[in-house]
């Protein structure tokens, strides 16, 4: 039984590849990308003495001391220490060479043998089968040598060629688990059970068959499964899957909870707001899945040349054979063509970017950073320039009203107007009108077939008569007039750096006209300045690139730093933007929130969301950061570019290596077993190598939010230290 | 033959350190419900796994060191005159590396810590996980595989004694070192399995300062081996005869 292809791994949770197979742990079926993941996983999972995973270990446990002593045994004969009057004690050392080696190829080659059979029913070759051919072919000649009562034995390299493999498949999947440890969390929002409590009764449930209004209970250490509010307990819980912020949070009866946070410290009892499956936590479960699934161009690359390799090794080693038969003794020759099939293994190759991509992946989701592809980190990393969108990316997005001038109406009708259309708006702006609103106690008038124009504002339909509202533009698109006194005061608005927005309206069927103009100032989000100044020590250039008028986007460019920037720039002229700036300096990233730049973040060679708030399902972006989540960029840009540069370093490595001892081998200068330890050597290297990412520091927040422009550098270190003490 | 009976109680005084964590394991092991036959036989084993283990890390030390040697003796096949100097070369640099490892390795049974990394590294973690799940098994191949393991789980002691197989340079005597150190540890780690924590931790701690003793001095004299100007017709372990 096969997997289908793009199924995760049960213990790694990478995609299980062509390699998958299923097997049952603990009476559950689970699917696994390879045995050394089949082991790890059964060793961790596995519970009491029935536990299939001890088996394993004593499988492996018992095979290592049946290959020792073989090796020990294969070492005092080769040293010599059976020569002269030992001499008559070497048919019974062989004889016990025999007897220790049968058992331990039995037991330490099955696996490999099941999955070379198993493969090769299905018309492909395997590194198993390397593997399977190299220690068969060692074993059988030395059995006919210990017949025939002659010739040298090479029982140890049969033997200790299987162990090398499988321990080192053993520590591979341990790796490899350690990496996606950070992943875990979130994907468990697909296979955590619940306790639902029906008619007083408490029940265990899947996540996702769980319904708005249902009664859930959370024991303290446990994960909130649901979105909800609290009916009963009180607690603090860390939102930090979904935040990005690792903070307690105190809960009481009443309290909102996200799903996924952690209830840190009491039991808690939540009525479920939403379906199991739609919470935030299970979009960015299956977000991440989705990810994982999905292989980078590099990968693809790498995978293409693996499968590839195999028949190109057995070629080599029979052409070894054939070449090296002619001039040394058998037994030689053959042992320097096993030395080319073992050294061959392209485990290595095959492991090289997986891990560093969920490694990558989880610290980031471990942040509240979402990352949708695997190719988005490598795009990131080789991104040279980053563009931002202005408002609520690098601007608070609560704009407030300061000015309103009018034209023969009053204020009080403009903004009831404004306020009934700008309802249908998820711009910040509309957030500014409906509290300027709120705060004149006015009744928003309801309008209708309201149509949002991106970049120029937003019409519909009041009364029967046309409303719009928007930037001066879109006055000249409907064909309005504006009165030039109105115009005026706009120009002095706009002159001081505020974003204007025009309302006009039609009376009596007639033609509309523009009536009102309304400033807002917009202020730089505190980190802002911090954020821009990182990324330019990360050698980004950084751009700003705004919808709104020139004025505007000069001041908060000047206030924050960037290196220049565009306004007035529709949706269509930001895209022939990024194109120019790819054109002048390379890669692009566009940063915005998500909401009124959906096509500029999809055409940019990467498109960062900041808090989106849109259904993660939809979004565009390749990276979506969390709300208030600025900060985090230069600490994503600088993990992406640590996860490219491993990537390279493994895939160079293991190249490199493989083909250094494959040159090698072939000339006869590697012993199998020497060879069989390279091999698993690297494989080795490359988990280790690709941990290390783990050890890079998690983000720091440049300061506290008040002090944007207040402490000292010594300072904002200083919290940054204490933080991480924390 | 002094040499491996100076290792031998080497071992011996060591295993009062391995109490401190083996010994635990040893507990762990735990009796067969078969009866005290049984219980002896799965002791027995765990304890073979183990010094098959150490055995082999001697062999294989033994043999690098060897390797190393004739590789410096014969790497210039020109320059035979030199070719007893060199071999000379190699030895020494063997001996002034496992004596300084010793050394170093002594001074953490004194208290002197800074290597502890060496063992909360991703192996160890990997095989403790490993020793836990076998712990539990019933059976008989479960000690032996028991065993095995955790004579590679990273120990000074073991450390301190592989470098003194290398050494050696020679298969049979790396063996034979890492095997007389392993059946020094015999008595302390059956006692444990049948006795459990009889000792006091002062004892213990006595033992392991004896263990650290030993060790430091076995690594001061490798050490001497590899510095001290040598004699003609020095043999390898001519010096250990006036110890």
């Amino acid at each position: 039984m096969t997997p289908a292809p793009d199924a995760l791994c049960r213990h790694c949770l990478l995609p299980v590849g062509r390699r998958g197979f299923t097997r049952a742990v603990n009476g559950e079926g689970c699917q696994f990308c390879c045995y050394g993941c089949c082991i790890a996983h059964q060793v961790k999972s596995g519970s009491g003495d029935a536990s299939e995973a001890a088996w394993f270990l004593v499988r492996l446990g018992v095979g290592s001391f049946l290959s020792m002593n073989i090796m020990l045994f294969s070492l005092l004969v080769y040293s010599g220490a059976f020569t002269g009057a030992d001499r008559r004690v070497l048919p019974t050392i062989h004889l016990l060479l025999w007897g220790l080696a049968t058992p331990a190829v039995l037991i330490l080659g099955e696996p490999f043998l099941r999955e070379t059979w198993s493969q090769a029913r299905r018309g492909r070759l395997t590194s198993s089968a390397l593997i399977v051919l190299g220690s068969g072919a060692a074993y059988a000649y030395s059995t006919l040598a210990v017949v025939q009562g002659g010739g040298h034995l090479y029982f140890d390299t049969a033997s200790m060629v299987l162990m090398l493999f499988t321990l080192g498949r053993y520590l591979e999947a341990a790796g490899r688990a350690r990496a996606s440890r950070d992943l875990a969390p979130l994907l468990a929002a697909e296979s955590e059970l619940a306790t639902v409590i029906e008619a007083g009764q408490e029940h265990r449930r899947p996540v996702r068959e769980v319904r708005a209004g249902m009664l859930i209970r959370v024991k303290p250490g446990e994960r909130i499964p649901v979105d909800g509010l609290i009916v009963e307990g009180r607690s603090h819980t860390d939102d930090a899957v979904i935040t990005g912020e690792s903070r307690q949070i105190a809960k009481a009866v009443g309290a909102s909870v996200l799903a996924g946070s952690i209830n840190l410290d009491g039991p808690l009892l939540i009525r479920s707001s939403g379906a199991g499956g739609e919470s935030r936590w299970a979009q960015i479960c299956r977000s991440v899945r989705d990810a994982l699934r999905q292989s980078s161009r590099t990968q693809r690359i790498a995978d293409r040349l693996v499968g590839a390799f195999v028949p190109i090794v057995l070629a080599l080693a029979a052409i070894t054979l054939a070449f090296w038969v002619q001039r040394l003794p058998f037994d030689q020759a053959m042992l320097t063509a096993l030395s080319v099939l073992v050294v061959a293994c392209p485990c290595a190759v095959g492991l090289a970017a997986p891990m560093a991509h969920s490694l990558g992946i989880g610290q980031l989701a471990r942040h509240g950073c979402l990352v949708r592809s695997p190719g988005a980190l490598e795009a990131l990393a080789g991104a040279r320039l980053i563009a931002f969108d202005k408002t609520g990316t690098l601007t608070l997005g609560r704009p407030q009203l300061v000015d309103l001038a009018s034209d023969g109406v009053g204020e009080e009708e403009v903004l009831a107007r404004l306020a009934g259309l700008e309802r249908h708006s998820e711009h910040g702006l509309a957030r500014a009108i409906a509290l300027a609103a709120s705060a004149r106690a006015l009744n928003p008038i309801a309008a209708e077939d309201v149509q949002i124009l991106p970049g120029r504002g937003l019409r519909g339909l009041v009364h029967g008569e046309a409303v719009a509202a928007g930037s001066a533009a879109l006055m000249d698109e409907l064909g309005w007039p504006l009165p030039p006194a109105l115009f005026e005061r706009a120009e002095l608005m706009a002159a001081s750096g505020h974003s204007v927005v025009f309302v006009g309206w039609s009376e009596n069927a007639g033609a509309g006209r523009a009536r009102a103009a309304l400033s807002f100032d917009d202020t730089p989000l505190p980190e802002a300045r911090a954020t821009i100044d990182a990324l330019r020590g990360l050698g980004l250039r950084v751009t700003l690139l705004s919808g709104d008028h020139a004025g505007a986007a000069a001041r908060v460019a000047a206030t924050v730093g960037t290196d220049d920037w565009q306004a007035g720039l529709l949706p269509e002229a930001k895209r022939l933007a990024l194109d120019q700036h790819r054109e002048r300096h390379g890669a692009v990233a566009m940063v915005g929130d998500g909401l009124n730049d959906g096509p500029g973040l999809a055409w940019a060679d990467v498109g960062i969301a900041v808090g989106s708030a849109t259904d993660l399902a939809r979004e565009t972006a390749d990276l979506v950061l969390p709300a208030d989540g600025l900060w985090l960029l230069p600490w994503v840009v600088g993990r992406a570019r640590a996860v490219r540069s491993t990537i390279l370093a493994n895939l160079a490595w293991a190249f490199g290596y493989n083909l250094v001892a494959l040159t090698c081998a072939v000339l006869g200068l590697l012993q199998p077993i020497l060879a069989a330890a390279v091999m698993a050597g690297s494989s080795l290297l490359v988990v280790l190598n690709s941990l290390r990412l783990e050890r890079l520091p998690g983000p720091c927040h440049p300061s506290a939010p008040e002090s944007a422009p207040g402490p000292t550098q010594g300072q904002s270190r200083a919290l940054a230290w204490l933080e991480a003490e924390s | 033959m002094s040499y491996y009976a100076l290792l031998f109680i080497a071992g011996f005084a060591g295993s009062f350190h391995c109490i401190g964590m083996c010994g635990g394991f040893a507990c762990g092991l735990g009796a067969d419900p078969r009866g005290a036959s049984a219980t002896a036989v799965r002791h027995v084993l765990y304890n073979t796994g183990r010094l098959s283990t150490y055995c082999f890390l001697g062999a294989v030390a033994g043999a690098l060191g060897q390797v190393i040697c004739t590789s410096l003796a014969t790497g210039s096949p020109r320059a035979t005159p030199l070719l007893s100097a060199s071999l000379d070369v190699g030895q020494r640099a063997l001996a002034v590396m496992a004596g300084l490892l010793m050394i170093i390795m002594a001074l953490r049974f004194f208290g002197l810590r800074g290597w502890n990394r060496v063992r909360s590294g991703f192996g160890g973690s990997t095989l403790v996980v490993s020793l836990r799940s076998l712990l539990g098994r019933r059976g008989f191949a479960a000690p032996l595989a028991f065993g095995v393991v955790n004579g590679f789980l990273p120990c000074p002691l073991v450390y301190a004694m592989v470098a003194q197989a290398a050494s050696t340079s020679e298969v049979l005597s790396g063996c034979i070192t890492m095997a007389a150190f392993g059946l020094g540890t015999f008595p302390a780690m059956l006692a444990m399995g049948g006795v459990g924590r009889l000792l006091a931790p002062s004892w213990r701690q006595r033992g392991v300062r004896l263990a650290g003793s030993f060790i430091l001095a076995l690594g001061l004299v490798t050490l001497s081996r590899g510095v001290m100007p040598m004699m003609p017709g020095h043999g390898l372990h001519h010096l250990w005869h006036f110890t």
